[in-house]
């Protein structure tokens, strides 16, 4: 390297470090501005982007960062726009399709948006995180019947999908329908208890219906538990592995086949680890992509309640002051449910006390590591 | 409550802390940044009180600790009856060398919240 080049990576680098001691002192939008011109100048905008996300999440009334921001996030969203495209004509899934139509719809292109909604419909039609692309698509459009109609579809195929099932009981309401709305409500509780905000949302559904506020009986009957009794449980030795193939619009023996194979022995890999009880891929809707549970284990409830829990920490962990999130544990008194970001997915490892922190945390970074390089 | 925090504060690896109750008051705090400590309180009792539905049916008997790791910190929320006591922690900090300085400040919060 040049002496000169290697100066001038000297003092970013030198730069970066002394901002982030400033920051974790006393922060102002202007260090988070710096940082974020530091990391692009090191050749790192994907860093420099997250920085000014955390910067405006902190300070969001400070508009030079907002416009960075937002700046940035266009940015973002052009590179993995890009990204999703190649991996659709590689190794079709059904997530990239409704991540890639997202992402037309945060830039405001709504028919792009329908167009890859609808191939991602024909690619995979019994894939409800698409449905719920044009049901959004409605909504902002305010045609309450078309999007009732996605909304309804999204739900069918995944009854544990939180944002189609609020957004759906939000167009319920429009249409003059707020015992129905009420009830999808009720579904949201059932994996999500005390969440405030459908809370709030059901007590309205509730008394525009002329209802009583009491939860119904099917929201205190949640309280029964989707995990067996783990010494009994293990004592059953019933397992039962499941992967994305199971949605199987795709054909044995192409490159989607292969992947979901991979993720779904990287899933039983880790389940092997002592002390693990079960083990479980969910993607960013809530839609179990790969597990290894127990027999007696109601999957897609496990996965919406391990997808609330996450929805729950990710969306506060720049408030909470941890920046963006990466993992999580949770510590009961006679076990352990670890949560790992793995690429868009989250991993859930069910963990009893016999289990070894460091084998187990290795099994996780093996994983993560061979689902982010494939 | 302070001087427990005060203490917690100078083991390595911790940036600090705070005891909340379960309608997420500051009770206590002590944190040698910048923190809006109100809004961290809010959000800590929120996520802990969804946490708890969430752990009854997971089948982990009653939640202990929550702990998230972000890109910038690691920060632990531990039950300690009630109150909730939350700690700012090092990215890179060892929860298991931390253990008996942590689990000497639950109980010490834990008593001093019954006074």
């Amino acid at each position: 390297m040049p002496l000169f080049d290697f100066l001038t990576n000297w003092r970013t680098s030198s730069k970066i470090k002394s901002l982030e001691a400033q920051l974790r002192g006393r922060p102002t939008p202007q260090i988070y501005l710096q940082l974020a011109d530091a990391y692009k100048q090191a050749g790192n905008s994907h860093k420099a982007a997250q920085i000014l996300k955390l910067g405006a999440s902190r300070f969001p009334s400070a508009p030079e960062i907002s416009r960075r921001q937002a700046e940035a996030e266009k940015i973002e969203r052009e590179n993995e726009k890009r990204r999703l495209k190649e991996r659709i004509q590689t190794h079709p899934n059904q997530i990239l399709y409704a991540r890639l139509a997202e992402l037309y719809k945060a830039d405001g292109d709504i028919d792009r948006t329908v167009e890859i909604a609808e191939a991602g419909i024909k690619a995979f039609p019994r894939y409800g995180g698409t449905y719920m692309v044009l049901g959004q698509v409605f909504i902002d459009r305010q045609d309450w019947d078309k999007a009732c109609s996605y909304l309804e579809k999204s739900v069918e195929l995944d009854k544990y999908n939180y944002m189609a099932l609020k957004l759906l009981a939000q167009v319920y309401m429009q249409l003059g329908r707020p015992a129905d709305a009420a009830r999808r409500l009720e579904d949201i509780l059932y994996f999500a208890p005390g969440d405030e905000a459908i809370l709030e949302l059901l007590k309205k559904a509730k008394e525009a219906a002329g209802e009583s506020i009491e939860p119904a009986a099917k929201v205190s009957s949640a309280e029964s538990s989707v995990f067996p009794d783990p010494r009994k449980a293990s004592a059953s030795g019933q397992r039962k592995t499941i992967t994305l193939g199971r949605l199987a619009d795709q054909q044995a023996g192409s490159p989607t086949a292969a992947r979901d194979r991979a993720l779904n022995e990287g899933v039983v890999v880790i389940r092997q680890v002592e002390g693990v009880d079960g083990v479980i891929l969910v993607d960013q809707y809530g839609l179990v992509v790969a597990a290894d549970l127990d027999e007696s284990i109601d999957e897609g409830l496990a996965g919406a309640l391990i997808t609330n829990v996450y929805r729950t920490a990710s969306g506060n962990a720049a408030q909470l002051g941890v920046g963006v999130f990466e993992e999580g544990l949770i510590e009961g008194e006679t076990g352990n449910v670890h949560l790992a970001q793995v690429g868009e997915m989250i991993l859930a490892v069910f963990a009893n006390r016999k289990v070894k922190m460091g084998l187990l945390e290795k099994s996780i970074r093996d994983f993560a590591m061979s689902v982010i390089e494939s | 409550m302070q001087s427990i925090l005060a203490k917690l504060n100078k083991t390595q690896g911790v940036r600090g802390s705070m005891v909340v109750n379960r309608d997420g008051i500051v009770v206590a705090a002590d944190f040698s940044v910048d923190l809006d400590e109100t809004g961290i309180g809010a959000v800590a009792s929120s996520i802990l009180a969804a946490l708890e539905g969430a752990v009854k049916r997971i089948k982990i008997g009653k939640l202990k600790r929550f702990v998230i790791t972000g890109n910038e910190n690691k920060v632990a929320m531990v039950d300690t009856g009630p109150t909730i006591l939350l700690v700012i922690l090092d990215r890179e900090a060892n929860m298991g060398l931390l253990n008996v300085e942590l689990n000497e400040a639950v109980a010490e919060v834990a008593a001093n919240a019954k006074m």
